[in-house]
């Protein structure tokens, strides 16, 4: 009993520094993400704004009702179908980035692909809008007036009005801004290998491809497992100024670009109301949860060691 | 692990009392601030009103509020024993900058509605003033008259007073001069929407490298408002549902009726002739910035001046393209052209007499009216012997320190503007007599609470984003697409919006 006693104590002297450390951002987590959950009342209520928050009428599940209306399975398909997409797209691009880069070697080098790698990251979303535009603009455009022309063969597309070609352009230029960030922590993980197994399967014979599908990607599997779980969790949001500004907000689009976050954007400009936009952003955190929970679940079935939790 | 997980446990419950403990004691803190500033009110004993109001100009710095601010109060404080604090938004956060300081439990104390009066009232953001108007906003009521102020009235009561301006919106055409001379188009011979198409055909001819005619917004060529006598009934001109055509009061289907099939017709031959820009369903161009372009003739929009004074304004705006304008179609009043605009005290406010007081005070006094709109005499504005207004040599609205000289047509009453240069004090006289001329809607006065069919309105919102700039801007084929338009908005709830109208329609018409 004693020796547990013993052993809690020193946890917490060991530990207590490194809480202090982590205390401002806990700080900032409770306020910034814990406080503002007691607006989740909000999706139930009938707000007014004289009786507030907590004394405006309830309003059961009325909030709710306009997600489930209509278009709803479609919206619902294009935000899964897109997500899903995104990651595994994403991880796959990300982690040959990743080991490309490390193949690269010389630091002068692998700084100048990384920063050009990352340079569409730190464009916003209207400014990559507008790259989009100019390559798909149907008077000026450079694929219509430039490429089209040069390959001669025929026709230019009304980009702007033809849905089925919306699900590529998306997912490139989803690809185009997010691979270099995302592969950072992928080149993290795989300079946190041990090189003497990399020398030691030299030594046996192994070459360049067998070394990477033997070593390297085994060894990057707890880094995928988890930012996967991590996507999974927001797979019901999506980036709104993908879906919003790349398409132009085009309404022609809207079979294959609208997901929930635009949808209910559209929705609410006109009515403003609180309580509806509240009772989405429950819905989809509820969804997020349910299955973060269920692929944790699933994870730990199959290879306990490398689950969330 | 475990005793991580202990931890972890206790770390978090030791949050949530902190949190608790913080929560309750913000309280307090914001209670004893409100009885500071009561108190420090009760010194000096005015009245502290918050205004706040949209403006397309730059917002000044606080410096130069101050002293703007100032010259209002040297008035109000002895008119009206208040003192003023402005509060410049940028119009596109205005709504939304507004409802969020509200929710916030920050004070503002005299708003305006854009465009969604009915909203601000169903969610209780505007005061009753039924009771309060006539002892502290009596000229104000005289000056803009009974029967304009049924449109901000909802069950008998009033919530807030609409703009005194020119509300009577006319179609026209503007288009650029110097190309109709040179090609010998008699625009006066443009009557009507369907007269432009021969208009738009010759210039193209002349010029095939030119698209004759800009949209006037995001997804509309502006054809939409020549459709004659037609009542919105509380909503958007850009998203209409149910409305009232002439003197019939049956609710009907917009995209149902014969004009708007025309209509589409009439844009698809333009887009198939290329006489519209192509991507006028989607560019986020303006009109102005795609008249100053050399490729442009001219587009469609609705405007509450006179041909001249229109064409001569957006003139200016377009770096001094001599432009022209012809009227083709009559101005309409319902509800919604009056109460788009209406200033509201809001429901949190604490002193809404003073703030009601204040207001009157934007429809009477014209020397107020004008430091909110120009600034302050001689460091912002000049004025010549005739009473125009007009920069400081070498400013402009973008240099002086002070101007919400675009806010023109929101603020208070219009008709105690000094005027600017370039504009003629005859075109006055005929805004204020078309607004008592203009044709208006049998259902005038009527607003549609939508409050109970909220998830079929976002729902048609919605279809309604998705089809209708195509429509209206001809990217679309009508035979095709008009069908398949009003069948998802039928699924989307349009008729339960209509029949909703229907009745709020019936019930009005039985007690008025």
């Amino acid at each position: 009993m004693k020796k547990v006693i013993k052993k809690k104590n020193r946890g917490l002297t060991k530990s207590g520094p490194l809480l202090l450390i982590a205390l401002p951002g806990i700080i900032y987590l409770f306020i910034n993400n814990y406080i503002p959950m007691f607006g989740v009342f909000l999706a139930f209520k009938d707000y007014s704004y004289v009786k507030g928050i907590f004394g405006s009428d309830w309003n059961g599940l009325n909030n709710f009702k306009y997600l489930f209306k209509q278009d709803a399975f479609l919206i619902i398909r294009n935000t899964l179908l897109y997500n899903f997409t995104f990651i595994i797209l994403g991880t796959i691009f990300a982690i040959i980035v990743a080991i490309l880069m490390c193949e690269l070697g010389e630091k002068f080098r692998v700084k100048i692909f990384q920063s050009s790698l990352l340079l569409p990251n730190l464009l916003s979303w209207v400014v990559i809008g507008f790259i989009g535009y100019a390559f798909l603009n149907a008077d000026t455009g450079f694929i219509n007036n430039t490429l089209i022309k040069l390959m001669g063969s025929g026709k230019e597309v009304a980009w702007y009005t033809t849905p089925k070609y919306w699900p590529f352009i998306l997912t490139i230029v989803y690809l185009w801004k997010n691979i270099g960030y995302s592969s950072i922590i992928y080149m993290a993980s795989i300079s946190g290998i041990d090189k003497s197994i990399f020398e030691a399967a030299k030594i046996d014979g192994a070459k360049k491809l067998e070394q990477i599908k033997h070593i390297t990607i085994p060894m990057l599997k707890p880094t995928i497992i988890i930012l996967t779980l991590m996507a999974v969790g927001r797979i019901f949001y999506s980036d709104f100024g993908l879906f919003y500004q790349v398409p132009m907000n085009s309404g022609a689009l809207y079979k294959t670009t609208q997901t929930i976050d635009t949808y209910v954007y559209h929705g609410l400009m006109e009515l403003q109301d609180i309580g509806m936009s509240a009772a989405a952003a429950l819905y989809q955190s509820v969804v997020g949860f349910v299955l973060v929970i269920t692929a944790n679940a699933v994870v730990r079935k199959v290879d306990n060691d490398n689950a969330l939790f | 692990m475990k005793n991580f997980k202990k931890l972890l446990l206790i770390a978090c419950s030791v949050l949530m009392v902190i949190g608790l403990v913080a929560c309750s004691k913000s309280d307090s803190v914001g209670n004893d601030k409100g009885k500071a500033s009561s108190d420090k009110v009760e010194k000096k004993s005015y009245d502290k009103v918050v205004y706040a109001y949209a403006t397309f100009n730059n917002i000044p710095n606080s410096d130069v509020l101050e002293t703007v601010a100032e010259e209002i109060n040297v008035i109000t404080r002895e008119k009206i024993n208040v003192e003023v604090e402005l509060l410049p938004i940028a119009i596109f956060d205005y709504s939304s900058s507004v409802s969020l300081t509200l929710q916030g439990g920050g004070q503002i104390d005299l708003f305006e509605s854009l465009g969604d009066f009915n909203n601000s009232v169903s969610s209780d953001m505007a005061y009753d003033l039924t009771d309060m108007i006539d002892s502290y906003a009596a000229e104000t009521k005289e000056i803009i008259g009974e029967d304009i102020l049924k449109s901000t009235t909802k069950g008998g009561r009033i919530y807030g007073i609409p703009t005194y301006k020119p509300y009577a919106l006319t179609p026209m055409v503007i288009y650029k001069q110097e190309i109709a001379d040179e090609l010998g188009i008699d625009m006066t011979q443009v009557k009507d929407i369907f007269d432009l198409t021969d208009v738009l055909r010759t210039v193209k001819e002349a010029y095939p490298d030119m698209t004759p005619l800009v949209p006037v917004q995001t997804g509309t060529s502006g054809v939409n408002m020549t459709i004659p006598e037609v009542d919105y009934l509380t909503d958007d001109y850009y998203s209409p549902k149910g409305i009232l055509k002439g003197n019939d009061m049956t609710v009907i289907d917009y995209y149902g009726t014969e004009e708007f099939a025309r209509l589409a017709d009439l844009t698809r031959t333009w887009y198939n002739e290329g006489l519209i820009l192509q991507d006028a369903a989607t560019t986020t161009s303006t009109a102005t910035e795609l008249m100053s372009a050399d490729n442009s003739f001219c587009y469609v929009a609705s405007y509450s001046y006179p041909t001249e004074d229109t064409a001569a304004s957006i003139s200016a705006q377009t770096g001094g393209i001599p432009l022209g304008a012809v009227q083709i179609g009559e101005a309409y009043l319902d509800t919604t052209s009056i109460n788009a605009l209406t200033w509201m005290v809001s429901s949190t406010s604490k002193v809404p007499e003073a703030a009601l007081k204040f207001l009157n005070l934007t429809f009477t006094d014209p020397d107020v009216i004008n430091l909110l709109i120009y600034g302050i005499k001689d460091r912002d504005y000049v004025m010549d012997e005739e009473g125009f207004v007009s920069y400081p040599e070498g400013q402009d609205a973008a240099s002086v320190p002070y101007t919400a000289q675009l806010s023109v047509g929101t603020l208070g009453n219009f008709f105690k503007m000094y005027p600017q240069e370039g504009t003629k004090k005859e075109s006055l006289i005929w805004e204020e007599e078309q607004n008592q001329l203009a044709k208006k809607s049998p259902a005038m006065g009527f607003t549609f609470d939508s409050s109970e069919v909220k998830t079929e309105y976002s729902a048609v919102i919605n279809v309604i984003n998705q089809y209708l700039p195509g429509l209206l801007c001809g990217s679309v084929d009508p035979v095709e697409m008009i069908p398949e338009f009003r069948n998802k908005l039928s699924e989307a709830g349009l008729d339960t919006i209509i029949k909703a109208k229907q009745t709020q329609l019936d019930e009005w018409l039985k007690n008025n």
